[in-house]
């Protein structure tokens, strides 16, 4: 197939795959395999800075150990880490002439067979968050259309892993709800327990509870859940709420 | 566009003074929209966790008999993870929510509909609308809709976002109705009665339905001491 409408049918099944509950590393997988078939390289990559800052490799065409170790190094060195360092496409570096520029990097990846190496930023208006990773097995300029397009490429994986960072923050904050109102929910039925138990209202059951879990150096929603289990009486409740009152 | 309406939306919020206030959420949707109410639910599993906004008392009443009855538009919405919409409430093609139509009908409700709220895979309710007359919702109330109810969605996160650990953010506290008092309740029908919490509340609950009556209203009066469960 011709590389254009081969491109416009990868950007649509990248979009299909781009729905609500899509594994991000599926997608990232997908992307570099399509890089393979679509541009004249022979191995492709993606890399991505993790919290601490170093980049590692979270896509890879080839699960080779030789092309794998080539990702792995560059977190030390190599064209990932400057094009991440610079946000600059780092493109047709002949690895037979860059001795000086990666010497860790360069001997294994010759030793590996290929021969130029190219890396295109992942970034989304200012922040840089990785690298695609592009290797061929002759030397000569990567074509300038393949250029393009692998910068696409690159820009799609970029949405598709700013939108799963996003989700993944959307469901820890709506774990942190859920729990919020469970805790919630605990509390308020210990205060009716306590108020019945005690033949208070539920506002100074409320303070009760309180002074407890202050007076005992203890988080109010456990009080509540021993309140509610009934392993602490309104008795105890009475006076540990006293002590140093 | 979907953009453009996302942007409209927006700027709705922005002239009453941006999505700030998650109490706002409701007014807002029941303008947009062009409907006489709306209100936002949340729940989780099969719990209703209670109302972050209703924008008038009639939203109010139908999160209120949602919440008693467990069925009705946004019950299903969320349940069934789509939009459900009933645009004639008094004559539906098909008889649903047999406990919930005729008191939401009563209170003027003529045509009903309800939308997932949920940000991705993520769900945090539903968001109810309603209108003093049948009819179905147009193409673009349908889309202004979902649009919404993501809006909503990710304005109750980002209120909950901003709340210290293992509470539950002012914001959503002061603007919405979590029916706590029901919880109160329960605890004290529990200590009544010795039996299990959970099992309080289902008591309530049945006592409720049995007396036709809300059950925030029947909370209310066990936690006054004015009524006690036997």
């Amino acid at each position: 197939m011709p590389r254009e409408p081969m491109l416009a049918r990868t950007f649509v099944e990248l979009a299909d795959t781009l729905v609500d509950d899509f594994d991000v590393v599926e997608l990232l997988s997908l992307l570099v395999d399509r890089c393979v078939e679509i541009l004249d390289v022979s191995a492709a990559g993606l890399m991505l800075v993790a919290p601490e800052g170093d980049l590692r490799v979270v896509a890879s065409s080839s699960e080779a150990m030789r092309v794998v170790e080539l990702f792995e190094l560059q977190s030390q060195e190599g064209p990932c880490l400057d094009c991440y360092r610079s946000g600059q496409p780092v493109l047709n570096q002949h690895l037979g002439t860059v001795d000086g520029r990666w010497p860790n990097f360069t001997p294994v990846a010759l030793e590996a067979g290929f021969r130029s190496v190219h890396a295109l930023p992942m970034r989304l208006r200012g922040a840089i968050i990785g690298a695609l990773n592009l290797f061929r097995t002759h030397e000569g300029p990567l074509d300038a259309t393949d250029v393009l397009a692998a910068q696409a490429l690159a820009d799609v994986a970029t949405i598709a892993i700013l939108q799963h960072r996003a989700a993944l923050e959307a469901q820890v904050v709506n774990e942190q709800l859920n729990h919020a109102l469970n805790s919630r929910v605990l509390i308020e039925q210990a205060k009716g327990v306590l108020a019945e138990r005690a033949g208070l209202d539920i506002e100074h059951a409320f303070a009760r509870l309180r002074s407890y879990a202050r007076n005992n150096n203890r988080q109010l929603v456990d009080v509540a859940q021993d309140v509610i289990d009934g392993t602490l009486s309104a008795g105890a409740i009475d006076s540990g709420s006293h002590r140093h009152a | 566009m979907a953009g453009n309406r996302l942007l409209r939306i927006l700027a709705e919020f922005s002239a009453r003074g941006g999505t700030e206030s998650s109490a706002r959420l409701c007014e807002v949707s029941a303008d947009v929209l062009a409907m006489t109410g709306a209100g936002i639910m949340l729940m989780s599993g099969d719990t209703q966790r209670g109302s972050v906004c209703s924008s008038n008392d009639v939203s109010a009443l139908i999160e209120d008999l949602q919440y008693t009855l467990g069925e009705g538009p946004c019950v299903d919405a969320y349940r069934q993870d789509r939009p459900v919409l009933e645009p004639d409430l008094a004559n539906p093609a098909t008889a649903r929510w047999l406990a919930f139509t005729p008191p939401a009908v009563a209170a003027g409700a003529e045509a009903i509909f309800g939308f997932p709220v949920q940000v991705g895979t993520i769900r945090l309710g539903a968001l109810n609308l309603y209108r003093d007359q049948p009819g179905a919702l147009s193409d673009d109330q349908h889309a202004d809709a979902l649009v919404m109810a993501d809006v909503a969605a990710r304005a109750v996160l980002a209120a909950q976002a901003k709340a210290p650990p293992a509470e539950l953010a002012a914001e959503l506290e002061a603007g919405g109705n979590f029916r706590f008092v029901v919880h109160q309740a329960s605890g004290m029908v529990a200590a009544q009665l010795g039996i299990g919490v959970g099992e309080g509340l289902v008591r309530l609950r049945a006592y409720a339905f049995a007396n036709d009556r809300m059950l925030s209203d029947v909370a209310e009066d066990v936690v006054a001491r004015r009524l006690r469960l036997e």
